[in-house]
């Protein structure tokens, strides 16, 4: 199960890595050129990695998750897809892309384009664009069944690691409700493939801490570099991770290089290409000096625009439920969850923009991003207070197994 | 439960409840409501959602595209030419439509004029407002006039 979503994931990166590799060598795209190399590295892979598929215990609370999901499918692919961002950002250079097929370094580069975020990393677009070489053109139909798949492949996951931790109708019911932040509501845009990368790197780095599953540090490492080379705040999540590995198992932190390289080549590029980044407009930390006094307030503004406010006042108390040792044993995700949400607050203070528009039109999303890892620890946390006989040194029995992954 | 301490009960005890509780609140009623809507009614809303109010701008682009070739600069003309006012979603509209083409804004983010944007163009689309000659008319439709230099 969770090799079909990993499965999914790492194409998607193969799939960006070889489009961008041909963009710098100056070779068009087409579907030979790109989908061959992406063959090759796909089937070494699966040779070196050799994926197994094990059978879950399945509950009726999956099949409500199905329900979910189906319906979530209907509505992202009910029509072209329409959010703002998606054709004005990510939508927009992928078509741009398509049109001469290889990336439009003019177009990033032009003064007039900045709108488009230029700086931003290009692994959906690079996506959206083997689609279109695949469907012989540009379409915007059907891009939303990506979303789809993108959070279809964190659920598999989050079901299958918390198979290995709990019963079959907890793990069921944990997934159900990461069904709360992996269907994004914000179609076509890059949330939902941060949320997936960045849920299952997370999830995968807390089980190398946990269990010693150095097969997981891997997965973990190179899932939060594909992170970082979708979105900017998964750049950010690098240097929160390596924090939040420091503080929780230093030896660690050195295993964690494949995200770092798999980042590098999009931020040495832009770099050379001088793509213009909203916040080094002007002195960010001027700006940041500036608001500092009026973090209440801006305090206030994120509470006003906060997400499913609803099931975060349930994690706050979920948190509070659990006993302290629980809470030391997840301080791997707490401290991810609590730095990045750190880096989004100094962010906003130092936003070149008016901060009421800025939170209001990006916390909804930001606060999605790392919401699914938290939301699957707290659960399980008090799915241990429930059944404290449950220890969490049975689950190196589990650990020792072959995972499937 | 021997031994458990009137706490650890109680703790259990709140642990179900908000376990229970955050499972409950990831049901999202609206996906709900999606699944028995009438799908069509909903494909053509969505369809139109980015351009509400905007109606017939869509075709007027696909046309104009349609009339010039790839790597061709086209410029702007709306009639609110204030960034704020219109011309920002007319502008990255127009460049998401035209993909391939250059698409130059007449106005910047501070509503200062880019003559030079305008001199610069091979054709000037024009939605909704008239534009003098000397330029030739290429297509008049759905609301606008391509003109070529």
């Amino acid at each position: 199960m969770a090799a079909l979503g990993l499965g999914f994931l790492y194409a998607t990166g193969i799939i960006y890595f070889v489009e961008f590799a041909l963009a710098v060598a100056g070779i068009r795209w087409n579907v030979w050129n790109v989908t061959l190399p992406a063959l090759v590295m796909a089937i070494a892979a699966i040779v070196i990695g050799k994926p197994r598929f094990t059978r879950l215990r399945f509950t009726l609370v999956d099949i409500l998750t199905c329900v979910s999901v189906a319906t979530y499918a209907l509505y992202a692919t009910i029509a072209r897809v329409w959010e703002w961002d998606f054709w004005a950002i990510w939508g927009l250079k992928a078509r741009v892309f398509s049109e001469i097929h290889t990336i439009d370094w003019r177009f990033l580069e032009s003064r007039w384009n900045d709108f488009a975020h230029p700086d931003y990393p290009l692994l959906l677009p690079l996506n959206y664009d083997y689609a279109a070489l695949i469907g012989g053109g540009w379409s915007d139909r059907w891009l939303g069944a990506f979303t789809v798949a993108f959070a279809v492949a964190l659920l598999l996951f989050v079901r299958e690691l918390a198979a290995r931790e709990t019963t079959p109708l907890i793990a069921s019911t944990i997934t159900f409700a990461a069904t709360a932040f992996a269907l994004s509501g914000f179609i076509g845009l890059a949330e939902a493939p941060l949320i997936a990368f960045a849920g299952a790197g997370i999830l995968f780095l807390r089980r190398a801490i946990l269990f010693d599953d150095m097969r997981a540090m891997r997965h973990g490492a190179v899932l939060a570099g594909l992170a970082a080379c979708t979105k900017n705040e998964g750049i950010a999540l690098l240097v929160t991770i390596t924090i939040a590995l420091a503080l929780s198992k230093r030896h660690l932190v050195w295993r964690f290089w494949p995200a770092f390289a798999l980042a590098l080549p999009w931020i040495v590029i832009r770099m050379l290409h001088r793509l213009p980044t909203d916040l080094a407009r002007g002195s960010f930390a001027t700006r940041v000096l500036h608001r500092a006094p009026h973090l209440g307030a801006a305090s206030m503004l994120l509470l006003r625009n906060l997400n499913a406010p609803g099931v975060w006042a349930a994690l706050l108390a979920g948190l509070l439920v659990a006993p302290h040792a629980l809470r030391v044993r997840e301080r791997f995700v707490l401290l991810v969850f609590v730095l990045q949400v750190a880096i989004y607050v100094v962010t906003y203070l130092g936003t070149p923009f008016n901060i009421e528009w800025q939170i209001a039109t990006s916390w909804p999303r930001l606060t999605a991003q790392v919401a699914t890892p938290l939301l699957v620890v707290v659960m399980l946390m008090l799915a241990r207070t429930l059944a404290p006989e449950h220890r969490p040194e049975d689950d190196l029995a589990h650990a020792e197994a072959r995972p499937d992954y | 439960m021997h031994g458990d301490t009137t706490d650890t009960v109680m703790r259990r005890r709140i642990a179900f409840v908000v376990f229970v509780v955050i499972a409950l609140l990831a049901i999202d009623p609206s996906l709900f409501r999606i699944a028995l809507a009438n799908r069509a009614a909903m494909h053509a809303a969505m369809t139109h959602y980015p351009d509400r109010g905007w109606d017939a701008y869509p075709a007027f682009l696909e046309q104009v595209r349609a009339r010039t070739k790839p790597g061709e600069s086209v410029a702007l003309v709306i009639p609110a030419m204030r960034w704020d006012g219109g011309y920002s979603y007319a502008y990255y509209r127009a460049s998401y439509f035209l993909a391939g083409r250059e698409v130059l804004p007449l106005v910047d983010r501070d509503d200062v004029p880019q003559p030079g944007n305008f001199a610069r163009a091979k054709y000037v689309a024009a939605w909704r407002r008239d534009v003098q000659p000397p330029m030739r008319v290429v297509w008049s439709g759905d609301g606008g006039t391509l003109l070529e230099r």
